[in-house]
């Protein structure tokens, strides 16, 4: 407290004063400098993330062309969900997609993980862990070029080397059934490095004394692996499948450079599919009944997840 | 000594709640969304009014193009309009049309306008034109011709009636034609020459043509794997160079229907399919180089435009020429789409923009196009040049030449729509997927729908 105010006349304080005066002017100041430092990233996420999310709710019920100013039709763009044959086959090839790329990066990841956790040579450990990684800092536009390269039909230079070896050219790109098998190629090979990342962070945290405890009690390599690393990388594990599934259902750019969801729609996503009909077709209020279905499924999906999450991920 | 009493008002005297902040943030939402969902207020043609009034030296003038047709020339006609044109600050943007073609270019047109970006000067294909216009994204350039009559006089005169009725709407000129394309066989003379056969002439048909791909084709799924032909599987503009061959289109003549029905449509994607699964002489167009295997030597013929050349004169490639389509029945006829330059009609300086318009489609725009092997200009007088001939093989006199056989492109308003819905079903006949018949059914059914919209 001040000297000036230790030397005014005593008054006993009104009620008002007590609360307020300089103690509250000073937490009024906390207070505002407090929201002026997240007033920033605040202002970031209302207009990038709420505002956009709000905005998709409310076009649901409305039909707008992006130029013309938006008019309500009520339940129309949801029920057109209700007749839209695509839409089902866009949520299969999704479906599939998501499944393979899951299962496999993160198989894959904790794979590679584990051969870089290895005892190596540090240099050749760096050169193997930048070399995996690599991909995840790659354009999928250029990538994308390499891979057309490689797996064109005819004259692509994967399937001369089959032909080489006396096996028949794989249409990779063209055919319905191989152009999936190439989508999730390619995101496997972009995705894993940064799974085994994350596998790597988990591995790296589990004490080297309870392998030596287990080594001494006579555990063989199997069972350490399975009653000490498998047990505790589950937390790693379970953020690694909780972001690689929503990253592959949201994959976007791998499917439009290498294939543009083609042949036909067999590797059409649906994120694909949202895009094509809000910026293609200029539906934009039917665009936002489709996002509103992946949100739905999105959201399904990882409680489901954290759910399981209780029967095998442990934190202690 | 007390306090005075000051009344807690304003936002610096009281204390804000996080329900205030969390009111504040719904009220700045609800704003944003508003402001983004308002349509931009169009200006008038005529209107000039810069923004900082007569403070202003000079008038914004922004141009989008593609990127890369037609090519190189941008620069120097641009320069020459910063250099003779001091008025306008002109700026230009590019739109990438590599994927998805015209469809994709004037989709990405409406996104950026939509997005606020304020475009004066537009360049638009035939294929694009019935959307940009349906939206009333382009002004006529009716007023602006009407007063100045050298403009029409050359728009009049060294223009043919097709190229201009092209880029007309409901009989207003909407854009000022700078060039425009048809398809042509290019077929590589040394390849023609070593394996002996005949070069085509103007009236082959579609027999002869199967019988050269027959000689020629050698795939054995090696390196030195030699294709006869390759075609444009995905584009309305590729296919119907075939189909126009064969007296038929993917549309009714009137653009408002599918014509997929017709046998004919069948007949040819069934040639065509053909071509790939059971002869083997050409591969399936999905992600197939087309231009440079031509180039290496290891295709012997394609159906391209004009704008072909440009690869070749860069790689210095000359062991080539060209001929006509082949030809199956009715008319002989070159499919053709022509694209030009128009103002916007939320341009804030139409006047100035027309200017621009008209310095993007003059005489040196149009040999700096020629130069660099892009389209087939619009000026007559440009493609009557000896420079037109010198610069393309021997043949190259048919690109003009063809003007008068030209039919146009089916651009319907919804060509943005309907282009993928086509280009979907055709890669599903090209890899073997679905009959022609399975496919056309698909296609028709779905095709339809979407034309029906229009009705």
């Amino acid at each position: 407290m001040h000297l000036s105010t230790t030397a005014t006349t005593y008054k006993p304080a009104t009620r008002a004063q007590k609360k307020g005066g300089r103690w509250r002017t000073n937490r009024m100041q906390e207070a505002l400098a407090g929201y002026a430092f997240v007033l920033p990233a605040f202002l970031a996420l209302l207009i990038f993330l709420i505002a956009p999310i709000v905005a998709a709710f409310v076009l649901v019920f409305m039909r707008y062309d992006v130029l013309s100013p938006p008019t309500w039709v009520g339940l129309e763009n949801v029920r057109a969900l209700f007749n839209d044959q695509r839409m089902l086959l866009m949520y299969w090839n999704t479906l599939r997609f998501v499944f393979f790329t899951t299962l496999i990066n993160n198989m894959l990841g904790l794979l590679l993980a584990m051969g870089v956790n290895r005892a190596m040579h540090p240099v050749f450990k760096y050169l193997l862990r930048t070399a995996l990684f690599f991909p995840v800092l790659t354009t999928a536009a250029s990538l994308a070029l390499v891979w057309n390269f490689l797996l064109t039909q005819d004259r692509g230079v994967v399937n001369y080397l089959l032909q080489q070896v006396g096996l028949e050219p794989v249409p990779w790109l063209s055919s319905t059934t191989w152009s999936m098998v190439s989508v999730v190629m390619f995101d496997v090979w972009r995705a894993c490095g940064y799974l085994m990342v994350i596998y790597l962070s988990g591995l790296q945290g589990i004490p080297e004394v309870l392998y030596e405890a287990a080594e001494i009690d006579g555990a063989n390599q199997w069972q350490s692996m399975r009653y000490i690393t498998l047990p505790l990388i589950t937390p790693a594990a379970f953020f690694a499948v909780i972001i690689s599934l929503i990253g592959a259902a949201q994959v976007f750019d791998n499917v439009w450079v290498l294939t543009n969801g083609g042949p036909g729609d067999a590797t059409r996503l649906i994120v694909l599919y949202i895009y094509e009909v809000g910026f293609k077709r200029f539906e934009m209020g039917y665009a936002a009944a489709l996002s509103l279905t992946l949100f739905v499924v999105l959201i399904v999906l990882t409680i489901i997840q954290f759910r399981i999450s209780r029967r095998w991920v442990h934190y202690d | 000594m007390s306090h005075p009493t000051v009344p807690q008002t304003g936002l610096g005297r009281r204390q804000i709640s996080r329900r205030d902040m969390l009111r504040l943030s719904a009220m700045t939402t609800a704003g944003a969304l508003l402001a983004a969902c308002a349509p931009a207020a169009p200006a008038a043609p005529g209107q000039t009014s810069q923004a900082g009034g007569a403070e202003a030296t000079q008038a914004k003038v922004k141009v989008v193009a593609t990127t890369s047709m037609p090519i190189t020339q941008w620069d120097a006609a641009m320069q020459r309009v910063v250099d003779q044109l001091p008025n306008i600050d002109l700026t230009l943007t590019q739109t990438d049309i590599s994927q998805g073609g015209w469809a994709g270019y004037s989709d990405n047109i409406v996104t950026l306008i939509a997005g606020g970006e304020q475009l004066d000067v537009i360049m638009i294909a035939i294929e694009g034109l019935g959307l940009l216009t349906g939206k009333q994204i382009l002004t006529p350039l009716d007023d602006f011709l009407a007063a100045d009559t050298a403009a029409k006089e050359v728009l009049e005169q060294d223009v043919h009636p097709t190229l201009r009725a092209m880029l007309q709407v409901d009989g207003k000129q909407m854009e000022y034609p700078f060039s425009w394309n048809n398809m042509v066989t290019y077929y590589n003379t040394k390849i023609f020459a070593d394996k002996g056969v005949t070069p085509p002439g103007p009236d082959w048909t579609w027999d002869e043509f199967l019988d050269t791909c027959l000689q020629i084709a050698d795939v054995q799924g090696g390196a030195d794997d030699l294709f006869a032909y390759s075609f444009w599987g995905n584009s309305a503009f590729g296919m119907s160079a075939w189909y126009f061959n064969n007296d038929t289109s993917a549309l009714t003549e009137d653009w408002k229907a599918s014509n997929l029905q017709d046998p004919k449509v069948a007949e040819t994607l069934q040639f065509l399919a053909d071509l790939i699964l059971k002869h083997r002489v050409s591969p399936n167009p999905q992600g197939w180089d087309e231009g440079a295997q031509f180039n290496a030597g290891h295709l012997a013929m394609r159906t391209c435009g004009r704008w072909c050349i440009a690869s070749s004169l860069t790689e210095e490639f000359t062991d080539y020429d060209l001929q006509y389509q082949p030809h199956k029945s009715g008319p002989i006829k070159t499919v053709a789409g022509t694209d030009g330059w128009g103002v916007a009609s939320g341009s804030k300086n139409p006047a100035q923009a027309w200017e621009v318009v008209k310095f993007l489609s003059n005489t040196e725009a149009s040999i700096d196009m020629v130069k660099s092997g892009g389209n087939i200009p619009a000026l007559r007088s440009v493609a009557e040049m000896p420079i037109f001939t010198e610069y393309g093989p021997a043949n190259t006199a048919i690109f003009y030449g063809s003007l008068d056989a030209a039919k146009t492109v089916p651009s319907p308003t919804n060509f943005n729509i309907i282009d993928p819905i086509l280009n979907r079903h055709y890669q599903t006949i090209w890899n073997g997927e679905k009959s022609v018949e399975e496919a056309l059914a698909a296609a028709d059914a779905e095709l339809q729908v979407e034309m029906d919209k229009l009705q």
